[in-house]
């Protein structure tokens, strides 16, 4: 009897513990506080702050996004005021004529949470200590480019640089991150600045680190009392008095989460979990009010090929293999529809749809391919719109009819499939078909292994092997392999043939291209087995794109000229076909607006990219509003 | 021998119902030759149907048949245990035997490897054994793998029944006739062994199907081949449950449940029935 | 005395061996792998996010300095025995620096509270029913508990963890399903162990739900057989209380094969504990050894498994120390 005495107990325990309980969140009070997923999950090594060290601690944890602040930000969207926001700068960089000099004025009355107050010293500090100690991120970047750094006064910070570079300014502008700012009165007082854990963390941001699990697996921030010394409050006042960025653990119980209004920003889940949140819980949405719900983000997954494995050096291999995919059964077996589809080599999100998409959708139209035995014109600009019409039968009003939507929810055109051009492309390149299996020139089987991430990225694996299925269909021995752990080594080893991956991301709101294109220059190209670094990734060297890249590198970040270059590097990726894009990064950020409301979304307020990971989402903390006081 | 298996199914309950388990999961194992669809491929079927008169068991979110699927995935999955199970045999049957006859240092040195593997905890030791092949992991390495650790318990049990043979009178007659080790070991105290080594199939099946499973949904193996584990590790990825696709995942889970309830039952009938010490003492009458 | 000694002895060398074998097993494994590093390293850091070619080149060539990897295969195997012989291994190479040794302090606590509530609860209530189920044989209720236990004992701990999970967390949301206490919750006091029993509920009741059956089917058959011997017979004529047969006499005879049972079995239950970590995403080693592999930080893979092998082999020396002196018996055995 005294068990069931133990057992009355616990039970009243328990009975007496389920209200403190009750939000999850225990002692916070949930009405000021913002629930964020962490997509970092459980971190390793909870104690370490210092993000200028490589990749040893967690960055997504609130950290990069509302203790950070540097120079300038980019926004991927529309932005608060304009794409571009000079954040710890008064304004623009200065350059000189010859791009060997680059001046910034600095905001004055940005002060640090502890009360010191932020200087060029600090500018000059990061930039210094980090040359002196290449294991420290931004180290190796600033070894390369700068000659000497120097602060002429408390708000000026003078770069004078080792070549002409016109987009110096770069590294210290957010697109996901950047080069931080380092407080030089905390670590100067460190021996070794990169054994230091930079715990508890000094910000610059509106937050300040309030208190964190020792097993990683949520922090939380709270907001600083004197928020108005930083530089978001030319915004207004950031809504959350705390915000909890936390491990909820995989997608499905996200999902659960969020259903019982525990977590209000999803950072990913899988599609059915989004249709699921859609049906059940009217309180949530997505980037996208309806369908495709999901946030594009400027990077653009695709087939990437290793150019130093044959067949795939050869262009007309790669144009055959684009056509033998059926853009809408990948994006339906990927993203179950929702998927915005890029048939060039841009990303079709944030305003590159002005900048690139509909200049170029009449070229694309008469674009044609001679295969030596017919001339074909594969653009079919009614991809977007086939898939739409595809789902509007299941999902009925969520699918948008206005033509314009369509295009940025959905994407316009794809190549349309097409096997007689695929076989007559192939035969030009020598391959010869033996009972339903094609062959190599050298007489040996066509075969292709496509690596996918597996359960890291499992919308991407589900592309993939939608993929390779057409391709077995076609006669050709694919199949993809899934590496979960080790796969992007592998990838910038040289060691594939085939990968679902991406090498081409932006800025989303600005134009230049050069964030990624310029590391496809020639002069970065690797021997096959040794380490190419990003984002070359498919090992592409055209002569042509070199030309291209040296224009760019002369001309400022904003002259109009850099779209036009734009616009010829995707005509030359269209010919050569270096990369199959596919479609955006589509990110199923979900927002609930039971606790707070102001999130951006697609249709009437595209401030900011919601997906929490970015260091940008720091400009949504100030439109968010408690859902209670309305 | 059939006699012996109509005897235990009418007389011993446990024994029948094992066998009916088992034979409905086979009978799903062979439905998978008959299969319409290969088992890798997605999107041949409208996707999220539930269960109904076309689809007895539902379609998943990758646009397979769930029917079909579970066909191969069962197959798979017993075509792995019994992989394991005939390897580890092998192993568990040379070192028993061994140990048994050899003695003295030979015993002693097989023994303490056998306990050393006894203790170890198996799980952090397969999750290794991936870290270091990665990519190459395969249906068939696994298999290995585990074999090579599925062995030591029932090597133990061997060896006691080989080292109580071992005295016997007929083994000393054989060693004076001039059969060599190897000989004596086959012929003589193999036949002993040999039921033992028959139930702790069975149970060495429930093991090993079991971690493959777990191994599975971690995604630990090789998540392109179809098996009870990479079912349910794909219908994590889609979220059915939460996306309300509960055939995806409960049929899986019922089909496996019955392979291990089939398995666990026919090896403790059997395990009544065969009783090595109940064998013993029959020779020892005959003598 | 003596007896035990030379049996302390032994037993104290098996358990040197075990670990030994164990470790160099596992140390070879994880330098076998073709993951590196460094590699690793700078994907995790330049994969999202900015980065240039200038910076990937740099970052290599120091942090292959840094993580220590230089030297031959046999100078660092050297090195890898005198640092675990203080305890250390080495820095974690996904949380650079921070110690492998900080990183298993910090989980290892609810790895082995799982584990102890887990073993108790389903040793003691398993062998406890198992015996009134041996005793009193014509119980409808314990034969029902016995059909339960025969079910439930085949099935691994993935498929009944998974289970409770979608019934708990799913179909009736009533427990919490992932992680080991509240967020930001004073670590003391009532409040904070409140919060771990709830979070513990799921995790240890699919331990035990496992775990119990092979105890209850063990000790019911052990006692159904001693009930049949003499002494216990007399003993019902000598009018001792049926209880205190059950208890004084039979249960704890048949007690002895079930320690040694559960000495052997600790291997088994600790991969039961670890899955069922990875299932409720409890924080303990399970969950950590999961994240290193597939971080790709061997030293911490290699820091857990090593661990988890003196850990294990560790319970079974005291287990086995411990019981001669309750039972003499079994030193000499």
């Amino acid at each position: 009897m005294r068990i069931l005495r133990i057992l009355a107990f616990v039970l009243a325990a328990l009975s007496i513990g389920q209200p403190a309980f009750a939000q999850g969140i225990s002692n916070l009070p949930r009405q000021d506080t913002i629930i964020i997923e962490n997509p970092q999950g459980t971190i390793t090594n909870p104690t370490w702050f210092n993000i200028w060290v490589v990749a040893r601690g967690g960055v997504s944890t609130g950290l990069q996004q509302l203790g950070m602040d540097t120079l300038w930000y980019i926004d991927a969207d529309a932005g608060l005021d304009g794409v571009r926001d000079n954040s710890l700068a008064a304004d623009k960089p200065q350059y000189n004529a010859d791009f060997t000099e680059m001046t910034v004025k600095l905001r004055e009355g940005i002060y640090w949470s502890d009360g010191v107050e932020f200087t060029a010293d600090d500018v000059v500090y990061t930039v210094e200590t980090q040359i002196k100690n290449p294991s420290m991120l931004w180290g190796p970047v600033f070894a390369a480019s700068v000659e000497a750094v120097t602060a002429p006064d408390k708000h000026t910070v003078l770069f004078k640089l080792k070549r002409p570079n016109s987009r110096f300014h770069a590294t210290f502008t957010v697109r996901w991150n950047a080069a931080w700012i380092m407080p030089k009165h905390v670590f100067e007082k460190v021996e070794d600045p990169t054994k230091y854990d930079f715990n508890p963390p000094v910000t610059l941001g509106p937050y300040k680190l309030h208190s964190f699990d020792p097993n990683g697996k949520w922090y939380i921030w709270e907001k600083r009392e004197d928020w108005q010394r930083t530089t978001l409050a030319r915004f207004g006042e950031p809504g959350p008095k705390y915000a909890a960025y936390i491990d909820p653990g995989p997608p499905d119980k996200r999902v659960i989460l969020q259903l019982n209004h525990q977590l209000d920003i999803i950072h990913d889940t899988s599609p059915e979990g989004v249709f699921t949140l859609v049906k059940q819980s009217p309180s949530s949405h997505g980037w996208f009010k309806g369908f495709p719900y999901a946030h594009p983000d400027p990077t653009l997954p695709s087939v990437m090929f290793n150019h130093q494995v044959k067949p795939f050096d050869n262009p007309d291999v790669r144009w055959a293999l684009a056509l033998l995919i059926d853009i809408k059964a990948v994006s339906m077996a990927s993203y179950r529809g929702a998927a915005t589809i890029s048939a060039i080599g841009v990303p079709p999100t944030g305003l590159y749809g002005q900048y690139y998409f509909e200049p170029m959708e009449d070229w694309l139209k008469n674009f044609e391919i001679d295969t030596g035995k017919s001339k074909y014109k594969p653009y079919d600009p009614t991809a977007g719109q086939q898939i739409a019409d595809m789902l509007r039968p299941s999902m009925g009003d969520q699918i948008p009819t206005d033509a314009k939507e369509i295009a940025k929810a959905f994407g316009r055109g794809w190549w349309k499939p097409n096997p007689e051009v695929a076989t007559e492309l192939l035969e030009r390149a020598g391959f010869t078909k033996q009972d339903n299996q094609w062959m190599k020139p050298d007489g040996t089987p066509f075969k292709i292994t496509l690596l996918v991430e597996g359960d890291q990225r499992p919308v991407m694996t589900r592309a993939g092997t939608m993929i390779v299925q057409q391709w077995r269909q076609f006669g050709i021995q694919a199949e993809t392999q899934a590496y979960p752990s080790d796969f992007f080594p592998r990838v910038e080893l040289g060691d594939y043939e085939a990968a679902i991956a991406w090498s081409v991301e932006t800025w989303g709101g600005h134009p230049d291209l050069s964030f990624f294109l310029d590391s496809w220059h020639s002069e970065f190209l690797k021997q096959p087995g040794d380490r190419q670094p990003p984002r070359n990734r498919q090992r592409w060297k055209s002569a042509e794109l070199d030309k291209i890249i040296e224009q760019i590198r002369k001309i400022d970040f904003d002259d109009p000229r850099g779209t036009e270059l734009g616009i010829e590097y995707i005509k030359l990726a269209v010919k050569e076909m270096p990369t199959i894009p596919l479609m955006s990064y589509n990110v199923f950020t979900m927002m609930d607006t039971t606790y707070w409301t102001g999130y951006p979304n697609a249709e009437t307020n595209p401030y900011t990219n919601p997906v929490p990971n970015w260091a940008n989402t720091k400009y949504m903390f100030v439109k968010l509003k408690p859902a209670q006081s309305q | 021998m059939l006699r012996t298996i109509g005897n235990l199914l009418r007389n011993n309950r446990e024994f029948a119902l094992g066998a009916i388990l088992l034979l409905f999961v086979l009978a799903f194992a062979v439905a998978s030759f008959f299969s319409p669809y290969p088992p890798q491929d997605s999107y041949v079927v409208p996707p999220d149907v539930p269960p109904s008169w076309a689809y007895p068991l539902g379609t998943n979110s990758r646009g397979q048949d769930v029917f079909w699927q579970l066909t191969f995935s069962i197959r798979n999955s017993l075509l792995f245990g019994l992989s394991v199970a005939l390897m580890s045999r092998m192993l568990s049957l040379v070192i028993g035997l061994v140990a048994g006859y050899a003695g003295g240092v030979v015993d002693r040195v097989l023994m303490t490897i056998n306990d050393t593997f006894v203790v170890i905890p198996l799980f952090p030791i397969l999750v290794l054994f991936f870290f270091m092949m990665h990519d190459q992991m395969s249906w068939a390495l696994l298999a290995i793998a585990m074999a090579s650790l599925g062995w030591p318990y029932d090597a133990r049990l061997i060896r006691s029944v080989a080292l109580s043979l071992r005295h016997r009178e007929f083994t000393a007659m054989s060693i004076f006739s001039g059969m060599s080790a190897r000989q004596i070991l086959m012929e003589e105290h193999l036949p002993y062994v040999l039921p033992i080594v028959f139930s702790t199939t069975l149970n060495n099946m429930n093991w090993s199907i079991g971690l493959e499973v777990t191994l599975s949904v971690i995604g630990f193996t090789n998540i392109e081949t179809p098996t009870i584990g990479t079912m349910i590790y794909w219908a994590n990825q889609h979220t059915a449950i939460v996306a309300g696709i509960w055939w995806w995942v409960l049929f899986p889970i019922v089909l496996v449940v019955m392979t291990f309830l089939g398995l666990y039952l026919l090896s403790v009938s059997m395990n009544e029935y065969i009783d090595p010490r109940s064998r013993l003492l029959a020779v020892e009458g005959q003598k | 005395m003596k007896t035990y000694a030379l049996y302390l002895a032994r037993r104290l060398a098996q358990f040197v061996l075990v670990v030994f074998i164990g470790i160099n097993i596992a140390y070879l494994i994880t330098h076998l792998t073709p993951i590196d590093p460094v590699e690793q390293a700078i994907a995790s850091a330049t994969m999202i996010g900015q980065s240039s070619p200038e910076m990937v080149e740099g970052l290599r060539k120091t942090l292959r300095e840094l993580y220590g990897l230089e030297g031959s295969a046999f100078e660092q195997y050297v090195a890898f025995w005198r640092r675990l012989a203080t305890g250390d291994f080495g820095p974690s190479l996904s949380a650079f620096p921070t110690p492998v040794s900080t990183l298993i302090w910090q989980a290892l606590p609810w790895t082995v509270g799982l584990l102890v509530c887990s073993i108790v609860i389903a040793w003691g209530v398993g062998n406890f029913l198992g015996g009134l189920a041996g005793y009193y044989r014509g119980n409808l209720l314990l034969k029902l508990v016995g059909i339960a236990a025969m079910s439930l004992q085949p099935i691994p701990y993935y498929v009944v963890a998974f289970i409770l999970l979608i019934l708990f967390g799913f179909v009736w949301p009533i427990l919490p399903i992932s992680g080991g206490a509240e967020m930001n919750i004073e670590r003391s006091g009532f409040a904070f162990i409140v919060s771990i029993v709830k979070h513990s509920i799921l995790p240890v009741l699919s331990l035990v739900l496992v775990g119990m059956g092979a105890w209850f089917i063990g000790m019911r058959s052990l006692v159904s057989n001693i009930v049949n011997e003499d002494y216990v017979t007399y003993a019902e004529f000598g009018g001792v209380s049926r209880r205190r047969i059950l208890f004084s006499y039979v249960m704890r005879n048949a007690l002895s094969p079930q320690v040694t049972g559960l000495a052997l079995s600790l291997g088994a239950i600790f991969n039961g504990a670890i899955i069922t970590e990875v299932v409720f995403g409890y924080p303990g080693l399970g969950t950590l050894l999961v994240r290193a592999v597939n971080a790709g930080d061997y030293s911490l893979v290699l820091g857990i498994t090593s661990v988890s092998i003196f850990a294990v082999a560790a319970a079974i020396l005291v287990i086995d120390l411990i019981y001669p002196l309750l039972d003499p018996r079994v030193a000499q055995g």
